[in-house]
């Protein structure tokens, strides 16, 4: 695994680009993945998602299903993508620090 | 080679983006005489193996010459099947669903000078590059998966075993010589990608041992819930497990419970389950997914399991060469395999194919297990 440093942060990170463990997020991470994820600006709404997903594993140890991010957060699944163009598991997983989506993807 | 851009610009990656264009009309491609006699045609005829004459309404034909194709192909092999098809079929061509390339002309003098450049092609090996046939009561292509080319979670592989097989069966692709049309399918795990499960004969790739654990990894990588819901066996359950002194999530897989479907690796990284020795094949028959006469058929697992044997896999042709010459001797005209057995008995099937019937095909899997067993005295010594 390669690791990759960002303001002041070292993060080891697998071929995809995830985070290798969630407890090493931080702020930067966001930040660092940010520009390979394609997203301009983080607003509120891109944080909500985020904190959703975050909170959502902590509790549950998964990554919650597409319609219950949607119900979590308000946010239909169009306008998810509008926030994180590679879809709520590269792109929004992925930001929020959790493990990389498996199965037949 | 140095980056070519292809005019994408990574600042701005939503830029001049199109999307949800989906694939072309299939119109685009039809030749002229499938144009002009869509859904007007009146008859089919298979003149000889892998030729086929449709005559529509108007009376016009066209004939369709069905070759072998690997399905895994380079770019290089499909410019000389385009090279084909602008020589004799002005530009068109179409691929069919077992992966088969079909050219197609419209007037009975193009056949031959067609059939004679196909023959005449062949790799610097000696394979052939377009053998003709597949059609009516023989054996065509074999749907397949991707194996050790490409795919993570592969007992065994894809495009060697088809190799292997296709080169046994090869006489019986240009031939017609079958009661039925006997569909062969190999899928490289219990996925089942693809036909396997409702195929004549089926190649299915299959594991012997359960999953190793990396606990130092399990929990980084794995949502953990998920990999203990996708045991059908329930053989998988939560565990905090002392590693170096610090205590860690992952789980411990119960191996009298397992049996190494490999569901937990496709869902989790860190429990991976390919073994040299412990890999092999399991042989299924007797699946179709026509209503011709009986209804849709699941296939039947006959052989528990055979070694991998790279790079022919001699066995397992052996075995599947067997199953075919039994069926083929045996079963009555239209009869497709799964008829066949079902009508002589498995207990003959074993008898006539000479395969060895252990413990391992009897279903063991939850209530419908119960209805495979046999509740009537009716069977034959």
């Amino acid at each position: 695994m390669a690791t990759v440093e960002f303001e002041g942060h070292t993060f080891t990170v697998d071929e995809d680009g995830f985070i290798e463990d969630f407890n090493a997020y931080n702020e930067s991470w966001v930040r660092l993945v940010k520009k390979e994820e394609g997203i301009e600006e983080l607003t509120a709404e891109h944080w909500q998602v985020i904190n959703v997903l975050q909170d959502y594993y902590k509790k549950n140890g998964i990554a919650p299903m597409v319609r219950i991010l949607s119900k979590l957060t308000g946010f239909k699944l169009k306008h998810i993508y509008e926030l994180f163009p590679s879809g709520p598991g590269k792109g929004a997983c992925k930001m929020a620090g959790l493990p990389k989506p498996t199965g037949c993807v | 080679m140095a980056f070519i851009s292809s005019g994408y610009n990574p600042d701005k990656p939503m830029e001049n983006r199109l999307t949800d264009m989906g694939p072309r009309h299939f119109e685009e491609f039809y030749p002229e005489v499938i144009k002009n006699n869509k859904g007007k045609w009146l008859y089919h005829e298979i003149l000889k193996p892998g030729v086929l004459v449709h005559v529509a309404e108007s009376g016009d034909e066209v004939y369709t010459v069905r070759v072998g194709g690997a399905r895994l192909m380079s770019v290089t092999h499909i410019r000389e099947i385009c090279d084909i098809a602008d020589k004799h079929c002005s530009g068109h061509l179409r691929f069919t669903t077992r992966n088969n390339i079909e050219f197609m002309v419209d007037s009975k003098d193009k056949v031959a000078p067609l059939i004679k450049d196909l023959e005449s092609r062949k790799f610097d090996g000696g394979s052939f590059k377009f053998p003709i046939g597949g059609t009516g009561a023989g054996i065509s292509n074999i749907v397949h998966t991707q194996g050790w080319i490409h795919c993570h979670t592969p007992a065994t592989d894809a495009s060697g075993t088809v190799k292997a097989t296709m080169d046994k069966v090869f006489s019986d692709f240009q031939n017609m010589r079958m009661p039925a049309h006997l569909r062969i399918s190999m899928a490289c795990c219990l996925n089942m990608c693809g036909a396997v499960h409702c195929s004549d004969i089926a190649i299915l790739g299959y594991h012997r041992k359960p999953p190793m654990v990396d606990h130092a990894y399990l929990d980084k990588m794995c949502e953990v819930p998920l990999a203990i819901a996708a045991c059908p066996t329930a053989a998988l359950k939560p565990k905090k497990v002392d590693l170096d002194g610090t205590t860690v999530n992952s789980v411990e897989v119960n191996k009298n419970r397992c049996m190494f479907c490999g569901n937990c690796y496709t869902m989790c990284p860190s429990l991976p389950l390919a073994d040299k020795d412990g890999d092999g094949i399991v042989l299924m028959a007797g699946g179709k997914v026509s209503n011709r006469i009986s209804s849709p058929k699941f296939s039947k697992v006959v052989v528990a399991f055979i070694p991998n044997e790279m790079p022919r896999w001699p066995t397992m042709t052996k075995k599947i060469t067997d199953i075919i010459e039994a069926y083929a001797a045996d079963a009555r005209k239209y009869e497709r395999l799964g008829e066949w057995a079902e009508r002589i008995g498995w207990e003959r099937f074993f008898e006539k194919t000479g395969l060895e019937f252990t413990h391992h095909l009897i279903d063991d899997f939850r209530d419908p297990a119960y209805y495979t067993w046999r509740q009537t005295t009716n069977f034959k010594f």
